[in-house]
Protein backbone atom coordinates (compact mmCIF):
# COMPACT_ATOMS: atom_id res chain seq x y z
CA UNK A 1 0.00 0.00 0.00
CA UNK A 2 1.04 3.44 -0.71
CA UNK A 3 2.07 5.95 2.35
CA UNK A 4 -0.23 9.09 2.64
CA UNK A 5 1.09 11.98 3.29
CA UNK A 6 -0.18 12.45 6.79
CA UNK A 7 0.65 8.91 7.70
CA UNK A 8 3.94 8.64 7.35
CA UNK A 9 5.16 9.87 10.83
CA UNK A 10 2.57 6.96 12.05
CA UNK A 11 4.91 4.43 9.58
CA UNK A 12 8.23 5.95 11.29
CA UNK A 13 6.31 5.44 15.14
CA UNK A 14 5.85 2.01 14.16
CA UNK A 15 9.60 1.05 12.87
CA UNK A 16 11.19 3.07 15.43
CA UNK A 17 11.30 0.75 18.82
CA UNK A 18 12.61 -2.46 16.62
CA UNK A 19 14.89 -0.08 14.60
CA UNK A 20 16.19 1.67 18.42
CA UNK A 21 16.45 -1.63 19.69
CA UNK A 22 18.33 -3.00 16.55
CA UNK A 23 20.89 -0.88 17.09
CA UNK A 24 21.38 -0.52 20.27
CA UNK A 25 21.87 -4.28 20.72
CA UNK A 26 22.86 -5.56 17.31
CA UNK A 27 24.95 -2.55 15.23
CA UNK A 28 26.10 -0.62 18.26
CA UNK A 29 27.70 -3.78 19.94
CA UNK A 30 29.56 -4.72 16.99
CA UNK A 31 31.38 -1.27 16.62
CA UNK A 32 32.26 -1.14 19.97
CA UNK A 33 33.64 -4.86 20.00
CA UNK A 34 35.78 -4.12 17.00
CA UNK A 35 36.63 -0.80 18.40
CA UNK A 36 37.71 -2.25 21.80
CA UNK A 37 38.92 -5.13 20.67
CA UNK A 38 42.26 -2.79 19.36
CA UNK A 39 42.67 -0.94 22.71
CA UNK A 40 43.91 -2.71 26.61
CA UNK A 41 40.35 -1.95 28.21
CA UNK A 42 40.52 -2.99 31.34
CA UNK A 43 36.87 -1.27 32.36
CA UNK A 44 38.63 1.58 33.56
CA UNK A 45 41.30 3.01 31.15
CA UNK A 46 41.65 2.05 27.60
CA UNK A 47 44.82 2.46 25.91
CA UNK A 48 44.66 1.81 21.91
CA UNK A 49 47.27 -0.66 21.32
CA UNK A 50 47.07 -2.21 17.60
CA UNK A 51 46.96 -5.69 17.10
CA UNK A 52 48.19 -6.45 20.46
CA UNK A 53 45.00 -8.52 21.46
CA UNK A 54 44.98 -10.83 18.34
CA UNK A 55 48.62 -11.33 18.21
CA UNK A 56 48.53 -12.65 21.75
CA UNK A 57 45.71 -14.33 21.17
CA UNK A 58 47.13 -16.38 18.66
CA UNK A 59 49.85 -17.62 20.36
CA UNK A 60 47.79 -18.87 23.54
CA UNK A 61 47.39 -22.40 23.44
CA UNK A 62 44.27 -22.06 25.31
CA UNK A 63 42.53 -19.87 22.66
CA UNK A 64 43.73 -21.86 19.61
CA UNK A 65 42.44 -25.04 21.68
CA UNK A 66 39.00 -22.96 21.70
CA UNK A 67 38.84 -22.78 18.53
CA UNK A 68 39.54 -26.12 17.38
CA UNK A 69 37.05 -27.40 20.05
CA UNK A 70 33.99 -25.19 18.49
CA UNK A 71 35.39 -26.41 15.11
CA UNK A 72 35.05 -29.90 16.53
CA UNK A 73 31.34 -29.24 17.91
CA UNK A 74 30.63 -27.67 14.27
CA UNK A 75 31.83 -30.62 12.41
CA UNK A 76 30.47 -33.53 15.08
CA UNK A 77 26.86 -31.88 14.63
CA UNK A 78 27.10 -31.57 10.61
CA UNK A 79 28.71 -34.62 9.70
CA UNK A 80 26.53 -36.78 12.68
CA UNK A 81 24.07 -35.59 14.25
CA UNK A 82 22.33 -33.41 10.81
CA UNK A 83 22.38 -37.11 9.58
CA UNK A 84 21.16 -39.23 11.46
CA UNK A 85 18.34 -36.55 12.12
CA UNK A 86 17.89 -37.36 8.44
CA UNK A 87 17.73 -41.10 8.58
CA UNK A 88 15.17 -40.83 11.64
CA UNK A 89 12.69 -38.21 9.56
CA UNK A 90 13.40 -40.62 6.56
CA UNK A 91 12.14 -43.31 9.18
CA UNK A 92 9.35 -41.27 10.92
CA UNK A 93 8.20 -39.82 7.39
CA UNK A 94 6.33 -43.54 6.31
CA UNK A 95 3.80 -42.06 9.15
CA UNK A 96 3.10 -45.46 10.77
CA UNK A 97 1.53 -46.15 13.69
CA UNK A 98 2.79 -43.95 16.97
CA UNK A 99 4.91 -41.59 14.58
CA UNK A 100 3.80 -38.81 16.32
CA UNK A 101 4.44 -40.06 19.69
CA UNK A 102 8.18 -40.32 18.60
CA UNK A 103 8.72 -37.24 17.35
CA UNK A 104 7.53 -35.32 20.47
CA UNK A 105 9.38 -37.72 22.37
CA UNK A 106 12.87 -36.96 20.30
CA UNK A 107 11.90 -33.19 20.65
CA UNK A 108 12.09 -33.11 24.40
CA UNK A 109 15.63 -31.76 24.54
CA UNK A 110 15.33 -29.02 22.22
CA UNK A 111 12.66 -27.82 24.89
CA UNK A 112 14.17 -28.18 28.04
CA UNK A 113 16.58 -25.36 28.87
CA UNK A 114 20.58 -25.63 27.87
CA UNK A 115 21.18 -25.23 31.68
CA UNK A 116 18.84 -28.23 32.98
CA UNK A 117 20.06 -30.76 30.47
CA UNK A 118 23.86 -29.74 31.67
CA UNK A 119 22.87 -30.99 35.00
CA UNK A 120 21.53 -33.58 34.20
CA UNK A 121 24.41 -35.03 31.91
CA UNK A 122 26.78 -33.58 34.52
CA UNK A 123 25.07 -36.32 36.78
CA UNK A 124 25.11 -38.96 34.42
CA UNK A 125 28.63 -39.06 33.84
CA UNK A 126 29.51 -38.35 37.39
CA UNK A 127 31.86 -40.84 38.64
CA UNK A 128 30.24 -42.03 42.17
CA UNK A 129 26.80 -42.40 40.87
CA UNK A 130 26.47 -41.65 37.75
CA UNK A 131 24.27 -43.66 35.47
CA UNK A 132 26.89 -44.04 32.79
CA UNK A 133 29.27 -46.31 34.73
CA UNK A 134 26.74 -48.14 36.05
CA UNK A 135 25.41 -48.95 33.22
CA UNK A 136 29.30 -49.91 32.04
CA UNK A 137 30.02 -51.92 34.88
CA UNK A 138 26.68 -54.23 34.70
CA UNK A 139 27.63 -54.65 31.14
CA UNK A 140 31.26 -56.09 32.31
CA UNK A 141 33.06 -52.98 31.19
CA UNK A 142 34.39 -52.63 34.97
CA UNK A 143 37.26 -50.87 33.92
CA UNK A 144 35.43 -47.65 34.14
CA UNK A 145 33.79 -48.08 37.28
CA UNK A 146 35.02 -44.86 38.96
CA UNK A 147 35.78 -43.26 35.80
CA UNK A 148 35.20 -39.52 35.91
CA UNK A 149 34.36 -38.67 32.47
CA UNK A 150 34.44 -35.16 32.57
CA UNK A 151 37.16 -34.95 34.81
CA UNK A 152 39.54 -36.63 32.74
CA UNK A 153 41.76 -34.91 30.21
CA UNK A 154 41.22 -38.26 27.76
CA UNK A 155 37.61 -38.22 27.34
CA UNK A 156 36.33 -34.97 28.52
CA UNK A 157 36.01 -33.57 25.36
CA UNK A 158 34.05 -36.97 23.49
CA UNK A 159 31.85 -37.03 26.56
CA UNK A 160 30.87 -33.14 26.41
CA UNK A 161 30.42 -33.68 22.55
CA UNK A 162 28.74 -37.54 22.33
CA UNK A 163 25.97 -36.46 24.87
CA UNK A 164 25.07 -33.19 22.73
CA UNK A 165 23.85 -35.76 19.73
CA UNK A 166 20.48 -36.03 21.77
CA UNK A 167 19.49 -33.03 19.91
CA UNK A 168 19.18 -34.60 16.82
CA UNK A 169 15.34 -34.33 17.19
CA UNK A 170 15.36 -30.59 16.54
CA UNK A 171 16.86 -31.39 13.06
CA UNK A 172 14.47 -34.26 12.33
CA UNK A 173 11.42 -32.37 13.16
CA UNK A 174 12.64 -29.64 11.13
CA UNK A 175 13.48 -32.48 8.05
CA UNK A 176 10.13 -34.58 8.65
CA UNK A 177 7.83 -31.18 8.54
CA UNK A 178 9.29 -30.74 4.93
CA UNK A 179 8.50 -34.28 3.93
CA UNK A 180 5.30 -33.87 4.47
CA UNK A 181 4.90 -31.41 1.44
CA UNK A 182 5.86 -34.22 -0.92
CA UNK A 183 3.40 -35.22 -3.08
CA UNK A 184 1.41 -38.42 -3.39
CA UNK A 185 2.02 -39.18 -6.90
CA UNK A 186 5.88 -39.87 -6.65
CA UNK A 187 5.44 -42.57 -4.11
CA UNK A 188 2.73 -44.32 -6.12
CA UNK A 189 4.61 -44.20 -9.15
CA UNK A 190 7.44 -45.39 -7.64
CA UNK A 191 5.17 -48.51 -6.36
CA UNK A 192 3.79 -49.45 -9.64
CA UNK A 193 7.42 -49.65 -11.03
CA UNK A 194 8.34 -51.90 -8.00
CA UNK A 195 10.55 -49.87 -5.55
CA UNK A 196 10.86 -51.18 -1.83
CA UNK A 197 10.23 -48.83 0.90
CA UNK A 198 14.18 -48.49 1.03
CA UNK A 199 14.40 -46.93 -2.47
CA UNK A 200 11.49 -45.02 -2.05
CA UNK A 201 12.87 -43.44 1.07
CA UNK A 202 16.82 -42.90 -0.61
CA UNK A 203 15.82 -41.92 -4.19
CA UNK A 204 12.39 -40.16 -3.61
CA UNK A 205 11.65 -38.55 0.06
CA UNK A 206 16.02 -37.87 0.53
CA UNK A 207 16.58 -36.07 -2.67
CA UNK A 208 13.55 -33.61 -2.40
CA UNK A 209 14.20 -32.77 1.33
CA UNK A 210 18.00 -31.97 -0.13
CA UNK A 211 17.82 -27.94 0.75
CA UNK A 212 16.34 -28.39 4.17
CA UNK A 213 19.22 -31.25 5.32
CA UNK A 214 21.52 -28.60 4.22
CA UNK A 215 19.36 -26.21 6.39
CA UNK A 216 19.78 -28.13 9.36
CA UNK A 217 23.54 -27.84 8.30
CA UNK A 218 23.77 -24.54 8.29
CA UNK A 219 21.84 -24.37 11.63
CA UNK A 220 24.07 -26.73 13.36
CA UNK A 221 26.92 -25.23 12.72
CA UNK A 222 25.81 -21.39 14.22
CA UNK A 223 24.66 -23.33 17.12
CA UNK A 224 27.93 -25.02 17.79
CA UNK A 225 29.76 -21.87 17.38
CA UNK A 226 27.75 -20.57 20.14
CA UNK A 227 28.29 -23.12 22.59
CA UNK A 228 27.93 -22.11 25.80
CA UNK A 229 26.39 -23.63 28.35
CA UNK A 230 27.50 -27.27 28.93
CA UNK A 231 30.80 -26.72 28.58
CA UNK A 232 30.52 -23.85 30.89
CA UNK A 233 28.54 -25.95 33.36
CA UNK A 234 29.78 -29.53 33.21
CA UNK A 235 33.67 -28.82 32.88
CA UNK A 236 34.67 -25.02 32.85
CA UNK A 237 36.35 -25.53 30.22
CA UNK A 238 38.77 -27.84 32.13
CA UNK A 239 40.53 -29.91 32.81
CA UNK A 240 43.73 -28.34 32.02
CA UNK A 241 41.33 -26.24 29.16
CA UNK A 242 40.92 -29.50 27.24
CA UNK A 243 37.77 -28.43 26.46
CA UNK A 244 37.54 -24.85 26.02
CA UNK A 245 35.23 -22.70 23.31
CA UNK A 246 35.33 -19.39 21.86
CA UNK A 247 32.53 -18.03 24.30
CA UNK A 248 33.89 -19.43 27.23
CA UNK A 249 36.92 -18.26 27.00
CA UNK A 250 35.44 -14.95 26.57
CA UNK A 251 33.71 -15.14 29.73
CA UNK A 252 36.86 -15.90 31.17
CA UNK A 253 38.07 -13.03 29.70
CA UNK A 254 35.46 -10.89 31.48
CA UNK A 255 35.77 -11.84 34.27
CA UNK A 256 38.97 -10.98 35.14
CA UNK A 257 38.48 -7.52 33.27
CA UNK A 258 40.88 -8.29 30.11
CA UNK A 259 37.84 -6.87 28.22
CA UNK A 260 40.00 -5.92 25.23
CA UNK A 261 41.82 -9.11 24.66
CA UNK A 262 37.52 -10.57 25.20
CA UNK A 263 36.62 -8.15 22.46
CA UNK A 264 39.34 -9.50 20.05
CA UNK A 265 38.49 -13.10 20.81
CA UNK A 266 34.74 -11.80 20.08
CA UNK A 267 35.79 -10.52 17.09
CA UNK A 268 37.15 -13.59 16.12
CA UNK A 269 34.44 -15.70 16.99
CA UNK A 270 32.12 -13.49 14.31
CA UNK A 271 34.82 -13.49 11.62
CA UNK A 272 35.05 -17.22 12.12
CA UNK A 273 30.93 -17.60 12.35
CA UNK A 274 30.72 -15.28 8.71
CA UNK A 275 33.87 -17.66 7.00
CA UNK A 276 31.55 -20.90 8.07
CA UNK A 277 28.78 -19.59 6.71
CA UNK A 278 29.98 -18.34 3.22
CA UNK A 279 32.20 -21.47 3.31
CA UNK A 280 29.05 -23.84 3.79
CA UNK A 281 27.28 -21.74 1.14
CA UNK A 282 29.70 -22.44 -1.16
CA UNK A 283 29.90 -26.24 -1.02
CA UNK A 284 25.99 -26.40 -0.70
CA UNK A 285 25.83 -24.67 -3.35
CA UNK A 286 27.61 -26.19 -6.11
CA UNK A 287 25.93 -29.71 -4.41
CA UNK A 288 22.37 -28.21 -5.43
CA UNK A 289 23.06 -27.38 -9.07
CA UNK A 290 24.99 -30.81 -9.69
CA UNK B 1 9.33 -63.11 -1.63
CA UNK B 2 12.47 -61.41 -1.75
CA UNK B 3 10.64 -58.10 -1.40
CA UNK B 4 8.96 -59.19 1.19
CA UNK B 5 12.15 -60.39 3.01
CA UNK B 6 14.24 -57.25 2.85
CA UNK B 7 11.05 -54.93 3.91
CA UNK B 8 10.94 -56.62 7.06
CA UNK B 9 14.51 -56.23 7.25
CA UNK B 10 14.35 -52.50 6.91
CA UNK B 11 11.75 -52.36 9.42
CA UNK B 12 13.67 -54.13 12.30
CA UNK B 13 16.48 -51.72 11.31
CA UNK B 14 13.90 -48.67 11.40
CA UNK B 15 12.85 -49.65 15.34
CA UNK B 16 15.94 -50.31 16.14
CA UNK B 17 17.19 -46.91 15.60
CA UNK B 18 13.91 -44.98 16.37
CA UNK B 19 13.95 -46.88 19.99
CA UNK B 20 17.17 -46.44 20.54
CA UNK B 21 17.52 -43.04 20.13
CA UNK B 22 14.42 -41.98 21.89
CA UNK B 23 16.08 -44.56 25.28
CA UNK B 24 19.25 -41.80 24.29
CA UNK B 25 16.56 -38.68 24.38
CA UNK B 26 14.23 -39.86 27.10
CA UNK B 27 15.96 -42.51 29.45
CA UNK B 28 18.16 -40.07 31.66
CA UNK B 29 15.20 -37.59 32.38
CA UNK B 30 13.52 -40.61 33.59
CA UNK B 31 16.62 -41.70 35.56
CA UNK B 32 16.95 -38.43 37.53
CA UNK B 33 13.25 -38.55 38.04
CA UNK B 34 13.82 -41.59 39.52
CA UNK B 35 17.25 -40.84 41.41
CA UNK B 36 15.35 -38.05 42.86
CA UNK B 37 12.96 -40.49 44.81
CA UNK B 38 15.97 -42.28 46.79
CA UNK B 39 17.88 -41.40 49.68
CA UNK B 40 21.57 -40.32 49.27
CA UNK B 41 22.78 -43.32 50.47
CA UNK B 42 20.69 -45.40 48.07
CA UNK B 43 21.99 -43.43 44.96
CA UNK B 44 25.49 -43.95 46.13
CA UNK B 45 25.14 -47.47 46.78
CA UNK B 46 23.17 -48.58 43.69
CA UNK B 47 22.08 -45.25 40.86
CA UNK B 48 19.74 -47.41 39.63
CA UNK B 49 17.80 -49.47 41.83
CA UNK B 50 14.18 -48.52 42.65
CA UNK B 51 13.89 -46.83 46.54
CA UNK B 52 12.94 -48.37 49.72
CA UNK B 53 10.73 -45.83 49.86
CA UNK B 54 9.54 -42.78 47.69
CA UNK B 55 11.48 -39.61 49.56
CA UNK B 56 8.76 -37.34 48.22
CA UNK B 57 10.20 -34.72 50.92
CA UNK B 58 13.28 -34.85 49.12
CA UNK B 59 11.01 -32.29 46.82
CA UNK B 60 9.46 -29.72 49.39
CA UNK B 61 13.57 -29.81 51.08
CA UNK B 62 14.64 -28.61 47.65
CA UNK B 63 12.03 -26.09 46.84
CA UNK B 64 12.51 -24.37 50.09
CA UNK B 65 16.43 -24.70 50.26
CA UNK B 66 16.74 -23.36 46.55
CA UNK B 67 13.52 -20.80 46.74
CA UNK B 68 12.68 -22.39 43.82
CA UNK B 69 9.26 -20.81 43.92
CA UNK B 70 10.92 -16.80 43.62
CA UNK B 71 13.15 -18.42 40.66
CA UNK B 72 10.05 -19.36 38.78
CA UNK B 73 8.10 -16.10 39.39
CA UNK B 74 11.20 -14.29 38.36
CA UNK B 75 11.39 -16.25 35.14
CA UNK B 76 7.80 -16.14 34.22
CA UNK B 77 7.48 -12.18 34.77
CA UNK B 78 10.81 -11.49 32.71
CA UNK B 79 9.81 -14.13 30.14
CA UNK B 80 6.25 -12.55 29.51
CA UNK B 81 7.47 -8.95 29.75
CA UNK B 82 9.95 -9.71 27.59
CA UNK B 83 7.71 -11.65 25.06
CA UNK B 84 5.37 -9.14 24.99
CA UNK B 85 7.15 -6.16 24.17
CA UNK B 86 9.23 -8.52 22.00
CA UNK B 87 6.11 -9.31 19.96
CA UNK B 88 4.25 -5.91 20.17
CA UNK B 89 7.60 -4.15 18.77
CA UNK B 90 8.28 -6.93 15.52
CA UNK B 91 4.65 -7.17 14.61
CA UNK B 92 4.50 -2.66 14.36
CA UNK B 93 7.47 -3.26 12.48
CA UNK B 94 6.62 -5.94 10.26
CA UNK B 95 3.24 -4.50 9.81
CA UNK B 96 5.12 -1.18 8.37
CA UNK B 97 7.35 -3.74 6.27
CA UNK B 98 4.80 -6.05 4.71
CA UNK B 99 2.07 -3.95 4.16
CA UNK B 100 3.70 -0.31 2.66
CA UNK B 101 5.80 0.54 0.43
CA UNK B 102 8.92 2.79 0.89
CA UNK B 103 12.20 2.80 -0.65
CA UNK B 104 13.91 1.89 2.42
CA UNK B 105 12.20 -1.48 2.97
CA UNK B 106 13.90 -3.89 1.50
CA UNK B 107 17.04 -2.55 3.20
CA UNK B 108 15.69 -2.38 6.60
CA UNK B 109 14.18 -5.76 6.37
CA UNK B 110 17.63 -7.70 4.91
CA UNK B 111 19.22 -5.86 7.51
CA UNK B 112 16.93 -6.71 10.71
CA UNK B 113 16.93 -10.44 9.21
CA UNK B 114 20.64 -10.61 9.17
CA UNK B 115 20.72 -10.38 12.79
CA UNK B 116 19.70 -13.57 13.30
CA UNK B 117 23.03 -14.64 11.82
CA UNK B 118 24.86 -13.19 14.34
CA UNK B 119 26.55 -15.35 16.95
CA UNK B 120 25.52 -13.07 19.74
CA UNK B 121 27.48 -15.26 22.36
CA UNK B 122 30.36 -13.11 20.84
CA UNK B 123 28.91 -9.55 21.80
CA UNK B 124 28.48 -10.12 25.81
CA UNK B 125 31.23 -7.84 26.11
CA UNK B 126 29.67 -5.13 24.73
CA UNK B 127 26.20 -5.96 26.30
CA UNK B 128 27.77 -5.47 29.56
CA UNK B 129 29.08 -2.24 28.94
CA UNK B 130 26.17 -0.96 27.59
CA UNK B 131 23.53 -2.36 30.17
CA UNK B 132 26.08 -0.87 33.11
CA UNK B 133 26.28 2.45 30.69
CA UNK B 134 21.96 2.67 30.83
CA UNK B 135 22.44 2.09 34.32
CA UNK B 136 20.32 -0.99 34.21
CA UNK B 137 23.01 -3.84 35.93
CA UNK B 138 21.06 -6.47 37.65
CA UNK B 139 17.45 -4.84 37.14
CA UNK B 140 14.67 -6.74 35.89
CA UNK B 141 13.98 -4.21 33.18
CA UNK B 142 17.68 -4.06 31.74
CA UNK B 143 17.26 -8.37 31.26
CA UNK B 144 13.59 -7.66 29.57
CA UNK B 145 15.46 -5.10 27.47
CA UNK B 146 17.96 -7.66 26.21
CA UNK B 147 15.72 -10.44 25.92
CA UNK B 148 13.14 -8.35 23.60
CA UNK B 149 15.92 -6.95 21.64
CA UNK B 150 17.98 -10.51 20.75
CA UNK B 151 14.77 -12.20 19.28
CA UNK B 152 13.42 -8.99 17.26
CA UNK B 153 15.45 -10.59 14.15
CA UNK B 154 13.58 -14.07 14.46
CA UNK B 155 10.24 -12.43 15.44
CA UNK B 156 10.06 -9.34 13.24
CA UNK B 157 11.09 -12.53 10.52
CA UNK B 158 8.49 -14.45 11.26
CA UNK B 159 5.71 -12.13 11.12
CA UNK B 160 6.46 -10.01 8.47
CA UNK B 161 6.32 -13.64 6.26
CA UNK B 162 2.99 -14.22 7.95
CA UNK B 163 1.57 -10.45 7.24
CA UNK B 164 2.52 -10.67 3.50
CA UNK B 165 0.58 -14.60 3.17
CA UNK B 166 -2.64 -12.45 4.62
CA UNK B 167 -4.70 -11.22 1.87
CA UNK B 168 -4.91 -7.68 1.00
CA UNK B 169 -8.72 -6.87 0.35
CA UNK B 170 -9.87 -6.42 3.99
CA UNK B 171 -7.34 -3.98 4.81
CA UNK B 172 -7.71 -1.91 1.60
CA UNK B 173 -11.72 -2.22 1.95
CA UNK B 174 -10.93 -0.22 5.58
CA UNK B 175 -8.51 1.99 4.09
CA UNK B 176 -10.91 3.31 1.27
CA UNK B 177 -13.37 3.72 4.71
CA UNK B 178 -11.44 5.81 5.88
CA UNK B 179 -9.74 3.34 8.50
CA UNK B 180 -6.46 5.21 9.54
CA UNK B 181 -2.66 3.35 9.90
CA UNK B 182 -3.50 2.45 13.87
CA UNK B 183 -6.49 1.32 13.58
CA UNK B 184 -5.45 -0.81 10.48
CA UNK B 185 -2.66 -1.85 12.77
CA UNK B 186 -5.35 -2.72 15.92
CA UNK B 187 -8.60 -3.98 14.14
CA UNK B 188 -7.61 -5.62 10.98
CA UNK B 189 -3.89 -6.48 10.94
CA UNK B 190 -3.70 -7.94 14.38
CA UNK B 191 -6.80 -10.05 14.82
CA UNK B 192 -6.25 -12.01 11.48
CA UNK B 193 -2.54 -12.64 12.22
CA UNK B 194 -3.40 -14.05 15.53
CA UNK B 195 -1.74 -17.85 14.66
CA UNK B 196 1.56 -16.20 13.65
CA UNK B 197 1.92 -13.77 16.77
CA UNK B 198 1.29 -17.01 18.44
CA UNK B 199 4.21 -19.27 17.00
CA UNK B 200 6.57 -16.32 16.93
CA UNK B 201 5.23 -15.58 20.72
CA UNK B 202 6.02 -19.10 21.52
CA UNK B 203 9.43 -19.17 19.66
CA UNK B 204 10.43 -15.79 21.89
CA UNK B 205 8.62 -17.44 24.69
CA UNK B 206 10.70 -20.44 25.07
CA UNK B 207 14.12 -18.31 24.35
CA UNK B 208 13.26 -16.05 27.04
CA UNK B 209 12.70 -19.01 29.61
CA UNK B 210 15.48 -21.29 28.39
CA UNK B 211 17.98 -18.08 28.75
CA UNK B 212 21.33 -18.45 30.35
CA UNK B 213 24.18 -16.98 29.80
CA UNK B 214 22.70 -12.73 29.80
CA UNK B 215 20.80 -13.92 33.01
CA UNK B 216 24.28 -14.73 34.31
CA UNK B 217 25.61 -11.56 32.79
CA UNK B 218 23.50 -8.94 33.63
CA UNK B 219 22.34 -10.02 37.44
CA UNK B 220 23.86 -10.32 40.23
CA UNK B 221 20.65 -10.32 43.42
CA UNK B 222 19.05 -13.56 44.40
CA UNK B 223 15.62 -11.20 44.11
CA UNK B 224 15.48 -11.36 40.61
CA UNK B 225 17.27 -14.04 39.52
CA UNK B 226 15.74 -16.56 36.93
CA UNK B 227 15.48 -20.31 37.09
CA UNK B 228 17.85 -21.27 34.65
CA UNK B 229 20.84 -18.73 36.28
CA UNK B 230 19.59 -20.53 39.43
CA UNK B 231 20.78 -24.12 38.20
CA UNK B 232 24.06 -22.95 37.96
CA UNK B 233 24.15 -22.99 41.83
CA UNK B 234 22.30 -25.32 42.69
CA UNK B 235 25.81 -27.35 42.84
CA UNK B 236 26.94 -25.17 45.67
CA UNK B 237 23.61 -24.92 47.52
CA UNK B 238 23.09 -28.49 47.99
CA UNK B 239 27.16 -29.62 48.21
CA UNK B 240 26.94 -33.59 48.86
CA UNK B 241 22.99 -33.70 48.88
CA UNK B 242 22.69 -34.80 45.52
CA UNK B 243 19.23 -36.61 45.33
CA UNK B 244 18.35 -32.66 46.40
CA UNK B 245 19.78 -31.57 43.37
CA UNK B 246 18.27 -33.94 41.22
CA UNK B 247 14.68 -33.00 43.10
CA UNK B 248 15.85 -28.98 42.24
CA UNK B 249 16.98 -29.93 38.47
CA UNK B 250 13.40 -31.79 38.17
CA UNK B 251 11.12 -29.34 39.32
CA UNK B 252 13.09 -26.45 37.15
CA UNK B 253 12.34 -28.89 33.71
CA UNK B 254 8.91 -29.71 35.20
CA UNK B 255 7.43 -26.17 33.39
CA UNK B 256 8.76 -26.64 30.20
CA UNK B 257 7.44 -30.26 29.81
CA UNK B 258 4.00 -29.64 30.55
CA UNK B 259 3.88 -26.47 28.29
CA UNK B 260 5.17 -28.71 25.75
CA UNK B 261 3.26 -31.39 26.38
CA UNK B 262 0.09 -29.33 26.49
CA UNK B 263 0.38 -27.21 23.16
CA UNK B 264 3.05 -29.98 21.13
CA UNK B 265 2.25 -28.70 17.80
CA UNK B 266 2.27 -24.75 18.11
CA UNK B 267 5.61 -25.28 20.27
CA UNK B 268 7.44 -27.49 17.63
CA UNK B 269 6.09 -24.77 14.93
CA UNK B 270 7.52 -22.16 17.08
CA UNK B 271 10.78 -23.51 17.66
CA UNK B 272 11.37 -24.38 14.14
CA UNK B 273 9.58 -21.31 12.73
CA UNK B 274 13.05 -19.32 12.65
CA UNK B 275 14.47 -21.89 10.46
CA UNK B 276 12.17 -21.36 7.63
CA UNK B 277 14.98 -19.74 5.79
CA UNK B 278 18.84 -19.26 6.13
Amino acid sequence: MKIKKDEVGWLLLFIAPTLILFTLFFILPILFLLASSFTNWDGISAEFVGFENYVKLFNKKSFVRAITNNLYWCITAALITVPLGLIIALLLSHRSRGWKVFRTVLFVPQVVSSAAIAMLWAAVFNAEYGLLNFILDNIGLSDYKNHNWLGNVRTANAALIGFSLCYVGYFMVIMLAKTASISEDYYDAAKIDGASQIQKDFYITAPLIKSTFFLCIILAVIFNLRQFEYVYLMTAGGPANKTQVLVVYIWNELTVQRLGRGSAAGVIMIALGAMLLLLLRRILKSETYN
Amino acid sequence: MTKDYSLNFYSIFKWVIIISFVVYAVFPFLWLVLASLKTNAELLDNPFKLPKVFQFQNYSNAIQEAGLIQLIINSLVISTCATFLNILFASMCAFAIARHIFWWKNVLFLMITAGILVPLNALIIPYYAIINFLNLYDTRIGLILVYCAVGLPVSTFILTEFFKGIPKEIEEASYLDGCNFVARYFRIMLPLALPGLATAGTFQFILCWNEFIYAMLLTSSTEIRTIQFGISYFTNEFFSDYVGMFAAVVVSILPSITVFILFQERVITGLTAGSVKG
